[in-house]
This record gives C-alpha cells, sequence and structure tokens, in this order.
C-alpha cells in the first residue's frame, strides 16, 4: 500500500511537473492526504547536473542550502526537495539520511543544534510533499565536517547545507 | 603597619587555629579580609624543607619544584626567595625564624619545613607562619610514597591556598577536553597543569562536550560512533558505559547534580532539554518551548539552570528556576550569545559571544543580569569558558595563534596563559570540582 502511495505520488509530481504557478502547497501530516506539490516552472527529477548539485553531492538527492544562522527554507531550496520528494516517491523502497551542516562560523554546540533544525525542517518540508516520515532520517554535524575548506562566504555558503545522502 | 584595621579578626583566627588545628580551612575568608588593603599577589617565601641523607635532599628538591609550580600556577603569589639567614640550625621551628629578614624582603608568610624517611615513605611536615605576628596559620604533616611527591606537594599547596583564599583550590581537580590529535575528535582527561594526561575515548568518529559530575565519577559526553550524536556516560570507577537509548540527536551535556546530567534531545520531535541519569535512563524534560534549547548549566544548589535558546530568533541565554518554572532572559547584550557556565560560587555566568567581525569573545555577567564585563577581546576566537572549583580562574578555548589551544585567565581577564602543550586542536575545555 505504501509503495503504490509513492508510484502515485511520482507519477502526479510528473503530471504536474510543466505547472508554473505559485500556490501554497497544502500542508499534511499524511501521504493518505495527500494533494500533488506545484513543482518549479520546468523542474525535473534531479540528476547530477541539475540545480543544487556540486562536488560533494554524489547521489540522485540534492542538498539544500541555508542562510547564516538560519533554517529557514528559501524558494530555491523548496524548490529542490519538490525535486527531491519526486525522486523519493518514484523510488518507494528508498530511504535516505538528512544530515545538517553549517559553517565554521558561530560556536561548536549551538551549531549542531541548529544543523539539526535545517535537517529537520527539509524533512518536514518533504513529509508535507507525501514523502512518508520513516524513509527520512535526520542528524547534524554541525560544524565539525565542513565540505569546502576555505574561510570566506564563498566556502561557508556550500557548507550551509541540508546534504542528502541514500540509505 | 597596613593590617592594623582589621588585626582582631586575625588575632581570632591565630588563636582558633592553634586551638582548633584542624579548622583552617574554614577560616580562610577572615584571612582574605586581613589582606584586602594589600595590592595584588600574595608575597610567600617558600623554604626548601630541611632534609638529611642523599634521598630525602633529593625528595626536598622535587616537593620545592612542585611547590612553586603548583603556587605559581595559581598566579596568586609572589614567590620572593628565601633571604639566606631566614632560617636558624634548628630548620623550621619557629623560634628559628629569623621574621625580621623576611620582613625587610617584604614576606607577609613564610612557609618552610622538613622531610624524612619513615618505613620508606616521604614524610613533609609544613608549617606556614605570618611573618608580621610571627605566628604560625598552618602546621600539618603530608605522607605518601616516593612516587607521590608531586601529590603530596599539592596537598599542601591545596591547604595553603584554601586557608589564604577561602575558596577551593585547582589542587587535585580534573580537566576533561577534546582534542583531534589522533586524526579523530577525542576526549582526553589530564590535571590542571596538563600532567597525567589520559585518551578517554577511542570513538574514531567524534567525542565531543565531556563534562566530569561533581563528584569526578562520571564522565558525559557526545559521541557519534552509531552514526548520530548520543549522550554516553562513562561511569570512571567501573569502566562501565552508558548512553540513551532514545531515537534523535543529543547535544551537550552538564551535571545538575552527581545523580543528573542534563542533556538536549531530540526524540520527541523538537529540541528540548532532559534531566538523564547516568544510567542513560531519562528522569524528565526540563524545557517546553519551541526552537533550539541547549548547553545547560547549573547554579551550585541545582535549582536552577542557565541555557541557550533561540525562542527570540538569535541565540541568547536564558534561566530556567526548576522549583516555579519560571523562565527568564539573562542575555541583552550581542546577537549571538551561547555556551553558558556558572559559577562555582553561583554569583555569575560567564559565556561567549560572536560579534558582527566573527570575532568570539568571553563575558561574565551576574544572574540577576548585572555587572557584564568582557573578558577576551582582539583574539579572535575565544569560547567555551568554564570556572576553575574556586571560581577565581577560568579555562577555555583560543584561536589566537591560529589553531584552537586551551588558555587560562583569572575571573577578571587577567593574567591570560597558553594552558598545556599538545599536538593538534585543543577545545571545549571543562574544569571539575575536587576529584579525589
Amino acid at each position: 500500500m505504501k509503495h503504490t502511495m509513492k508510484g502515485l505520488l511520482a507519477l502526479l509530481l510528473m503530471i504536474t511537473a510543466g505547472c508554473s504557478s505559485k500556490s501554497a502547497m497544502a500542508p499534511t501530516d499524511t501521504a493518505d492526504t495527500y494533494t500533488p506539490p506545484e513543482a518549479p516552472s520546468g523542474a525535473v527529477v534531479s540528476t547530477p547536473s541539475g540545480y543544487g548539485f556540486d562536488e560533494f553531492q554524489t547521489g540522485p538527492l540534492g542538498d539544500v542550502f541555508y542562510e547564516f544562522d538560519s533554517s529557514e527554507l528559501s524558494a530555491d531550496a523548496e524548490g529542490q526537495l519538490k525535486q527531491n520528494a519526486a525522486w523519493m516517491g518514484a523510488n518507494a523502497t528508498a530511504a535516505t539520511l538528512v544530515e545538517g551542516h553549517c559553517d565554521e562560523r558561530g560556536t561548536s554546540e549551538y551549531n549542531i543544534a541548529l544543523g539539526e533544525r535545517r535537517a529537520d525542517n527539509a524533512k518536514e518540508y518533504m513529509v508535507r510533499l507525501g514523502v512518508p516520515a520513516t524513509s527520512i532520517e535526520t542528524m547534524s554535524y554541525g560544524e565539525e565536517k565542513p565540505f569546502a575548506p576555505g574561510h570566506d562566504e564563498s566556502a561557508w555558503s556550500k557548507n550551509r547545507r541540508a546534504h542528502f545522502v541514500l540509505k | 603597619m597596613r593590617y592594623c584595621k582589621e588585626l582582631f579578626p586575625g588575632v581570632f583566627l591565630i588563636l582558633s587555629l592553634l586551638l582548633f588545628p584542624g579548622q583552617v580551612q574554614a577560616n580562610g575568608d577572615e584571612y582574605i579580609a586581613i589582606r584586602k588593603e594589600g595590592s595584588g599577589k600574595i608575597a610567600l617565601v617558600l623554604s626548601k624543607p630541611v632534609a638529611s641523607g642523599a634521598k630525602e635532599s633529593g625528595w626536598s628538591e622535587r616537593l620545592d619544584a612542585e611547590t612553586r609550580s603548583g603556587l605559581d600556577f595559581t598566579g596568586l603569589f609572589s614567590l620572593i626567595p628565601p633571604p639566606l639567614n631566614v632560617a636558624g640550625p634548628r630548620g623550621a621551628s619557629s623560634q628559628a625564624i629569623n621574621f625580621g629578614a623576611l620582613n625587610s624582603v617584604g614576606a607577609e608568610f613564610y612557609a618552610g619545613g622538613a622531610v624524612v624517611r619513615k618505613s620508606g615513605n616521604v614524610l613533609l611536615s609544613m608549617e606556614v607562619y605570618d611573618t608580621l605576628g610571627g605566628r604560625p596559620i598552618l602546621r600539618k604533616t603530608y605522607t605518601g610514597k616516593e612516587s607521590d611527591l608531586r601529590s603530596i606537594s599539592h596537598a599542601f599547596c591545596a591547604d595553603l591556598v584554601e586557608l589564604l583564599t577561602g575558596r577551593q583550590s585547582v589542587f587535585g581537580s580534573k580537566l576533561v577536553f577534546v582534542s583531534n590529535r589522533s586524526g579523530f575528535k577525542e576526549i582526553y582527561m589530564c590535571d590542571y597543569d596538563g600532567h597525567g594526561m589520559r585518551q578517554m575515548t577511542n570513538s574514531r568518529s567524534l567525542a565531543l562536550t565531556p563534562v566530569l559530575s561533581p563528584n569526578g565519577n562520571y564522565l558525559a559526553y557526545t559521541e557519534y560512533a552509531s552514526g548520530r550524536p548520543r549522550l554516553s556516560i562513562i561511569d570512571l570507577a567501573g569502566g562501565k558505559r552508558s548512553s540513551v537509548a532514545r531515537s534523535g540527536n543529543s547535544i551537550d551535556p552538564g551535571w545538575r547534580s552527581n545523580a543528573e546530567v542534563a542533556t538536549t534531545l531530540s526524540f520527541q520531535g523538537d529540541q528540548e532539554i532532559y534531566l538523564v541519569r547516568p544510567d542513560g535512563t531519562l528522569a524528565r524534560r526540563v524545557t517546553n518551548s519551541r526552537g533550539i534549547d541547549l548547553s545547560p548549566s547549573f547554579s551550585p544548589d541545582g535549582n536552577k539552570m542557565a541555557f541557550v535558546s533561540s525562542r527570540t530568533a538569535v541565540p541568547q541565554i536564558f534561566i530556567l528556576d526548576l522549583q516555579t518554572g519560571q523562565t527568564n532572559r539573562l542575555t541583552y547584550n550581542g546577537n549571538y550569545n551561547t555556551q553558558p557556565s556558572w559559577s562555582p560560587q553561583g554569583d555569575k555566568i560567564a559565556y561567549s559571544s560572536m560579534e558582527k567581525n566573527g570575532e568570539i569573545n568571553i563575558f561574565t555577567i551576574n544572574t540577576d543580569g548585572s555587572s557584564l564585563r568582557q573578558l577576551t577581546s582582539g583574539t579572535r576566537q575565544n569560547e567555551s569558558p568554564s570556572w576553575s572549583p574556586g571560581g577565581d580562574m577560568i579555562v577555555f578555548t583560543s584561536s589566537r595563534q591560529g589553531q584552537k589551544k586551551l588558555f587560562v585567565m583569572n575571573a577578571a581577564g587577567g593574567g591570560q596563559k597558553r594552558l598545556l602543550q599538545m599536538e593538534g586542536e585543543q577545545m571545549q575545555p571543562s574544569w571539575s570540582l575536587k576529584v579525589k
């Protein structure tokens, strides 16, 4: 039954992929009351050359990025999460771990907490799109495992992310 | 005659010491009151313990060196070289001490003694005198094995500091901290001065935010060995390890008492602070607020908890009264205040504050929000403050030399100095109360 719902979700996302309306999605807690989300204009299921991919992303799910000391989802982040949700829908047996990461600024403990909120917000958004909560786990590395080694905004902006790892 | 005004309490103190030598530490407050008019450091002449025999002379050298470096570490003393004519042929006996010579070099106190061998053990007899009155304020014998010369010296240092300041000394205390020396962040433990270093974890992942229980029996920290951050608690006596068997993540523990450690857990969805028993079972939840609640640090009586919360958008420090359930915001200066550490005297909280330029500095503030004081500035990132057992020093992490290293300073920010020489980075220090 769960798998059928996921397949249906993927199908619906593919059908609605061409729409460009920006109407708000309906927040839902379970797949049973699922309403198809509006995918971004021209969006397709992620590929390694698509939006959000950089050398640190090797799987089919794209990472999302955040502002300093923020776990709010930007429009770009929401667009990527819609694509991720669609891929999860098309791959019903897939499970993912979302790692929250922060840039090096600030203090270590707080950054672990902030990274967890980043991962949680990404998960929550995908669950609202109908992805079963049980197929997404979250954890946080805070500033402990930066992707880009630099000490400037170009590195920091890459390190403030929710990183998707297929399990 | 700068002591005249307050000589009377001193006389009573000395009398009480003579009558009740076991009470010396309890009367330390009065001694510090006597010296309040004197500025700065305590002027002390420390004589090498009198010894006869080659073995005893060797012990005397070691005891003297350990005592000197121990007292020097506290930053409380100005150690004056002993005048040549300080002691007569009878050694440390009071009649033979030349108080005139001691006064002429500006000594406020004189410490000397003798070391002998008894049944193969070291027996150090120490005496401390107030040079003005020429009366003994401390007489005590310390014994131990030949391998215990350092701890024998430190036992004397502890008595002396506690007598003169009325505060618990650093001697016998432990530091726990994180270092990436091995290539992984692991927990290390050592004496207050870096002696006796031990690696406590071998997670080969990430081990963070160590803190010892007040009695030193348990070490709590956050470890990633299971793939996610979990609270781990080691029983240091038995070596038994417990962890919280809950889903979700755990961040940054702080002990409330020997029976309860608080930490942030997210198994109910939102991050909240919970009290956990040393066996890893949950006692109860103590915060209930959407958003980040983090980094608990308790008042000495365990009734109040300082913590970080993002409930007002940016991280600030709050105090929760566990008896009334009321929460008050403590910090209003700055937009990124984290890492609270409640002083052992209970009156102050140290914390770190990040400024717009990325610099992080350590501040102290009274628990009522008054007396905000900046202790570091212009030296890159200064973080993770933790009080010494007596509340007169703070250990912290600083990147002022590039890599993160451990530093100490006094409670007013003075005397900032590097704490230990160790490869790699060191961070997140936590200073224990006295550990047996």
